[in-house]
């Protein structure tokens, strides 16, 4: 367990800097501050929310409680953002003239060089409609509803996590649960059927007999083993990089 | 989408702002309208979790809990009409302005406030022109989509939309169904509620915050504020150093009710603890309005994610307890233990649950 918090501690401080920058402004405002009420909630809580961090007890109470994963969100009780803000600021409140600006610039560069811009981030990107899903899960989405209705189609793996979160009309047989490798306890035979390089229609047939597929999407270019019309797989069309089938076996009537 | 954008701001911007005068005897000074607006979201969010987890654990509809926060929200309005006329005729001046000395160099102070604001703007377009790819999103935002279109609450596999064994365990935490009430009311798809427009409103709230605390740090250096203020938006926009940083939850996960807990909750309780011991500081009074404000963070953190009443309870345990050997005053100790006690409750039904 000792191990796993010093993991989680090191993936929270990232390059480190921001939390050496964060410990360094304790210990400035530890020397330095006056006031009680600052006193106590820059140094003496963080110190003492540290040391419970550190605490395999209390580790082992939260790991019991909440799980492994997200014992790293304790340190998120440490104000890292106001004290090191707060310190820059005390710090140039004691220095004049010219000193004064040169140490307001250099703490930006220093924040600069510590951090990493978020936007940064790879999984960020612009987005693509005011909903923020890829717009071809919307075009498929809005091609596939049928008012008044649930619709059940199987979907490749990339979209997944986007169709629910558009329409609560479109049921899968599967969903995100597939794409997290620690949540292994369900059955994956369909979807590993349906992610293979090339789609045999023997082989997906079976979960998409199971779950009642009303559609099938697929990669435009995937090779098909089979003739999806004699399956009763007619063509519906293609959106953006997506071939959309619609199975005939599985009527669409509203209700 | 114009009138949905109208009334969003009415019922996360208007209503709070006017609720929130329920506690204003908690703060004066500048920044006020600002105080209203956050404590204010609070009471409005402590009585929606109040009113939803019982609702979420006997399987009603959401209908049902939508009709019950208006009631909530109305009795609210009445309360606050109440409260404000019984006050002074004094607490309707302006207020004064704490003892501010006038800026030396205004011409600076200008230009940091500037910079601030553009780098506030310059977020809130981010939030708004980027989207974000997190897998969490397929279990919150169709969790909020399934909501608004089935009317029920935690019955459906938010993954795949089929019918599922219920799973209270979730509903302790209602952050989404909240989101899904501000989608229905609005009309705005619960996807553009929960990624476009709410983040936008959190962002803001966060600095708000940071505002009300940095009101307290620099109560009379004025010139110090902005400086502050820019100064936390660097250290949040250069907070990308890691995946779980609370500022990456706050610019690319915003919506989410663990980053609320984070960068609103967690931060509205530190400047509550602030406020709390600079009473104890000058040896006043400490106002009831102030614990019901704690109260209301504590619920709130309850609502955010299951996590949140252990986080809340660490931190106003923690520094309650520091605070109040600190400053001798043990007499606050039983007042915010009161305040966290619905943590206690929600994760005892937790456990339960589990």
């Amino acid at each position: 367990m000792w191990n796993d918090i010093v993991t989680l501690f090191k993936d929270y401080m990232g390059t480190g800097l921001i939390v050496i920058l964060f410990l360094v402004a304790v210990l400035y405002l530890w020397m330095n501050e006056k006031r009680k009420s600052i006193r106590i909630l820059f140094i003496y809580v963080p110190v003492i929310l540290l040391l419970l961090y550190f605490n395999p007890l209390f580790a082992s109470l939260v790991y019991g409680v909440a799980g492994s994963e997200i014992y790293y969100r304790i340190l998120w009780l440490l104000p890292m953002t106001i004290v090191i803000a707060y310190t820059a600021v005390h710090i140039c409140g004691k220095l004049k003239g010219k000193a004064q600006v040169l140490f307001a610039v250099a703490m930006v560069f220093v924040i600069l060089v510590s951090g990493s811009l978020v936007y940064r981030n790879p999984f960020f990107d612009e987005a693509d409609n005011p909903y923020h899903i890829p717009e071809e899960v919307v075009q498929i989405c809005d091609a596939i509803e049928v008012p008044g209705r649930e619709v059940m189609a199987v979907f490749p793996k990339e979209l997944l996590q986007y169709v629910r979160q558009y329409s609560a009309t479109i049921c899968m047989p599967y969903g995100r649960e597939m794409l997290v490798d620690r949540w292994n306890d369900k059955d994956r035979s369909f979807y590993d059927a349906m992610e293979q390089e090339q789609l045999v229609i023997e082989e997906v047939l079976p979960g998409v007999n199971q779950w009642q597929c009303h559609y099938i999407i697929l990669p435009a270019d995937k090779p098909i083993v089979g003739e999806p019309e004699e399956y009763g797989w007619i063509w519906f069309g293609q959106i953006g990089e997506y071939a959309i089938y619609r199975n005939t076996n599985y009527q669409l009537n509203v209700p | 989408m114009v009138l949905g954008l109208f009334i969003f701001s009415l019922i996360i911007i208007v209503l709070p702002a006017l609720v929130g005068d329920i506690c204003s005897p908690v703060y004066k000074g500048s920044g006020k309208w600002v105080f209203r607006w956050v404590s204010g979201q609070f009471l409005l969010w402590a009585g929606f979790q109040l009113i939803a987890v019982p609702l979420i654990l006997r399987q009603q509809g959401f209908g049902l809990v939508v009709l019950l926060y208006w009631f909530y929200i109305a009795a609210l309005l009445l309360l606050t009409l109440g409260i404000r006329m019984r006050r002074k005729a004094y607490d309707l001046l302006p207020p004064v302005s704490a003892g501010r000395k006038k800026e030396k160099n205004a011409w600076l102070h200008h230009s940091l406030w500037f910079g601030f604001w553009m780098l506030l703007v310059l977020q809130l377009v981010q939030a708004v022109r980027l989207a974000y790819a997190d897998g969490d999103d397929a279990f919150y935002v169709s969790i909020t989509t399934t909501t608004v279109n089935a009317g029920t609450m935690y019955m459906k596999d938010p993954y795949t939309g089929l019918a599922t064994t219920f799973n209270a365990r979730y509903g302790l935490a209602p952050f989404p169904v909240w989101c899904a009430f501000l989608a229905k009311m609005t009309g705005l798809h619960p996807a553009t509620m929960t990624q476009v427009a709410l983040p936008v409103v959190l962002i803001g709230m966060t600095y708000a915050i940071f505002y009300l605390i940095g009101n307290r740090l620099f109560p009379e250096k004025n010139g110090q504020l902005p400086l502050f203020m820019m100064f936390t938006q660097l250290l949040v926009l250069y907070g990308g150093y890691s995946f779980s940083s609370a500022a990456n939850f706050m610019l690319a996960r915003t919506q989410q009710g663990k980053s609320v807990l984070g960068n609103v909750v967690i931060p509205f309780l530190l400047f509550l603890f602030f406020v709390l011991m600079r009473r104890l500081q000058k040896n006043e009074e400490v106002p009831k309005e102030l614990f019901l404000l704690f109260a209301a963070a504590a619920v709130t953190g309850c609502m955010c994610t299951s996590l949140g009443a252990l986080l809340v309870c660490v931190f106003v345990g923690v520094t309650g307890l520091v605070g109040s050997i600190m400053y001798r005053r043990f007499r606050v100790v039983l007042p915010l233990a009161i305040c966290v006690s619905p943590c206690l409750i929600f994760a005892f039904v937790y456990l339960v649950l589990k």
